[in-house]
């Protein structure tokens, strides 16, 4: 608990708001006193121990408020449809506090989905965080087309800006199984593994990029002069070679923190399909640094799943899966590797919220990363609500990709999906 | 309303609604948090908003007695801690110059007889000729107390650095006496009408509760918790009126005691509705400047809309 605390109070020092070191003991003993049940109760201790004249109590509350996002705050979709649930309240408020079962009923518990906001609260609530418009402008903009590209950033997959993104899952997946972060029986996670086998055979189904591009290939011109020799050059024809199908390198770098378990490990799914077709597929696993697990997975997979996800987790040597999430720490340690992901042929594929816990987010080093590659893609198990918010380096990191999607739901993955499809 | 041995923030609440006074969630939050953690708090926001009304009542919470400090310019030690009953000292010694002639009787010079008086001096610097201010009487007070350092804006800066001393250590040092530690530190309560900017070494000693006029639901409760016999209809009306003078620049904006004063006195003259008669009758129970009231008579027809 201690820890997120000074992650708020980090962040409250930043708005403006004059924060001592004794302040913050009182307001850890003050939060003891209060407990977090009550969201409100937790805002009013805060607050009481660590604003001292009434001008701070507007950026404390805006702090506040983006820090432990509360129930209420969604983006307004309707219950039972894809993408609405748990959402942005407990991700980010449980992940902030960072303690035990309490944390839970700060905000919204996983089982119980979230009161629809108002529309006057949510627009509210958008309008208090110059930092969230600003993202969502930027990639509003470069879907639209409006912008090329902001960064290398070029494909933009957000439900809340494009409410028809969502591709034809729509109608056979159960809204049971549209929130990658609640809870699912066993049968349920294995219907959702079949839904994610299918996406990923429309992967393997899918030509290449450059037999779309061209339907006969290169000229062949070796060619040209035999087959005019044999005519006299009249007519004259121009054979084309015959397109080769190329297969690209895939590379998953998934964020497999407590935060993104369950999305992790639906992506780990997608990652074992991957190695059963046969694809040149690396799947590396990371929490405060990279781990190379692909060998792991695909002798799990060979074993046909003989243990649990989290087990096989616990098992990869060098994982640390108590640890806070690093990003700068696993793009640096990528870009300096011999096995650093690079090639024309090679999509760069990124999962995970980019919640760096205030570590230095190294963006640069991503950058060059993707540089190297022949696309990178990121996707976001995080509603777009979340993004950006509390510890959230994603404005930093879009930029530095060629795609970003919304995939905290199995619809947003089949976007992301598409996405993936579109640059093989 | 009695010491409660298990505090929460529902019990501060309701005990306090029970004695007439709207206790918002945040006012009894940070109440329940001064208590557990044993920290002054600092109420600040305008006048006539209650500040020094939950001062009281928080004595009346805990059945301590409450020692009042109303702070003022020029406020000094002297007035705030303790001062010797000069008067009382030199009635005794007046009294007891025969006793001092027998004592002084012999002396052969005078280092002999300030030896002789020096012995018999401290009786005039003791606890007896002390009078304790309030600042003394809340930390020497056997008995719980809650100390209200009312409007402390209005005192200088220089009591505000001897407060800081005082609560830091709860003790105050008295050259003749010695230090006098608190037997039991009192519960604080300072209030703040922002009429200057308080240091922040006093702020960072303090918790913190910023209290603003009462949004309409809050008030209306109010109203009708304070004010018995009441119509709705009335108390709504009134509370509008005032909520729309608060919006306007009045040279003194309308606190909830003066809504509360005033609708006791729109009770008291039976009135139904707010006509102009009514209003000039009454008016002064909540404005209380000239230039407001003509204003307001003058603009009647906008306030009431």
């Amino acid at each position: 608990m201690i820890a997120g605390l000074q992650r708020f109070f980090d962040e409250i020092r930043r708005a403006g708001v004059r924060v001592s070191p004794a302040e913050c003991v009182e307001a850890v003993r003050a939060v003891e006193q209060v407990g977090l049940e009550d969201r409100e109760r937790f805002r009013q201790a805060l607050r009481a121990t660590l604003v001292k004249r009434a001008m701070q109590r507007k950026s404390f509350d805006e702090v506040f408020d983006r820090f432990f996002v509360g129930p209420a705050r969604g983006r307004g979709r309707k219950r039972g449809q894809p993408g609405a649930g748990a959402a942005d309240g407990a991700r980010t408020s449980t992940r902030s506090v960072g303690v035990g079962p309490p944390r839970a009923t700060l905000a919204t518990t996983p089982t119980s989905p979230p009161e629809r906001p108002s529309r006057e609260g949510a627009k509210r609530k958008s309008t208090e965080h110059v930092e969230s418009e600003r993202l969502e402008r930027n990639l509003r903009e470069v879907r639209e087309g409006r912008r090329q590209r902001w960064g290398r950033l070029r494909h933009v997959s957000v439900s809340r800006i494009e409410s028809d993104a969502r591709p034809e899952l729509d109608h056979r997946v159960k809204p049971a199984l549209s929130d990658l972060r609640r809870p699912a029986s066993a049968e349920q996670e294995r219907e959702l593994a079949r839904a994610v086998r299918r996406l990923v055979e429309r992967i393997r189904l899918r030509t290449g990029r450059r037999m779309r591009r061209t339907r006969t290939g290169r000229p062949f011109l070796r060619r040209v002069f035999r087959d005019s020799l044999r005519s006299g050059g009249v007519p004259f024809r121009l054979p084309h070679r015959r397109p080769r199908l190329r297969t690209p390198r895939v590379v998953l770098l998934v964020d497999v923190s407590w935060s993104t378990a369950r999305a992790a490990g639906l992506f780990l799914e997608m990652a074992g399909e991957f190695l059963r077709l046969g694809r040149q597929t690396r799947v590396i696993l990371f929490v405060d640094r990279p781990v190379d697990a692909t060998e792991k997975i695909a002798l799990w997979l060979g074993r046909g799943r003989d243990r649990s996800f989290r087990e096989l987790l616990g098992s990869i040597e060098g994982l640390s899966l108590e640890a806070p999430s690093d990003y700068g720490r696993v793009f640096h340690s990528l870009l300096v590797s011999p096995r650093r992901p690079r090639g024309r042929r090679t999509v760069f594929l990124v999962l995970g919220d980019g919640r760096t816990n205030l570590f230095d987010p190294l963006d640069w080093a991503l950058e060059e990363i993707a540089e190297g590659c022949g696309a990178s893609l990121w996707l976001v198990p995080e509603p777009f609500a979340s993004w950006g918010r509390g510890d959230s380096a994603l404005p930093l990191y879009l930029p530095r990709v060629d795609a970003v999607v919304e995939a905290g739901d199995l619809n947003g993955l089949a976007s992301g999906v598409a996405a993936l499809i579109r640059r093989l | 309303m009695g010491p409660r041995e298990s505090i929460s923030p529902e019990t501060i609440a309701s005990a306090f609604l029970e004695r007439g006074f709207v206790c918002t969630g945040e006012v009894a939050t940070t109440l329940y948090l001064a208590e557990r953690l044993g920290k002054p708090l600092l109420l600040e926001g305008p006048p006539g908003v209650g500040k020094t009304e939950i001062g009281k009542l928080w004595a009346e919470f805990h059945r301590a007695r409450l020692i009042r400090l109303q702070c003022y310019e020029g406020l000094d030690e002297s007035k705030a801690l303790y001062e010797w009953a000069y008067g009382k000292q030199m009635l005794y010694t007046q009294l007891l110059r025969e006793k001092t002639g027998e004592l002084l009787a012999g002396a052969g010079d005078l280092d002999e007889a300030i030896r002789r008086l020096g012995g018999q001096a401290d009786a005039f610097f003791s606890r007896e000729f002390l009078l304790e201010r309030p600042l003394l009487a809340a930390i020497a007070s056997d008995d719980p107390v809650v100390l209200l350092v009312d409007e402390i804006d209005r005192a200088d800066e220089e009591f505000e650095a001897f407060l800081l001393e005082v609560l830091s250590d709860y003790q105050v040092s008295i050259p003749e006496l010695g230090t006098i530690r608190a037997k039991r530190p009192p519960r604080v309560i300072l209030t703040s009408n922002d009429s200057r900017d308080l240091a922040d070494a006093l702020r960072r000693r303090c918790l913190y509760l910023h209290i603003d006029y009462p949004g309409f639901e809050d008030e209306l409760r109010i109203i009708e918790n304070r004010v018995a016999g009441i119509s709705k209809t009335l108390a709504e009306t009134l509370v509008k009126f005032s909520q729309s003078l608060r919006k306007t620049d009045l040279r003194k904006q309308p606190g909830i005691a003066e809504v509360v004063d005033w609708a006791l006195a729109l009770v008291v003259v039976g009135a139904e509705s707010l006509s102009r008669e009514t209003l000039r009758r009454t008016l002064g129970a909540l404005l209380k400047n000239r230039e407001d009231l003509d204003r307001v008579m003058s603009e009647l027809s906008r306030f009431r809309s």
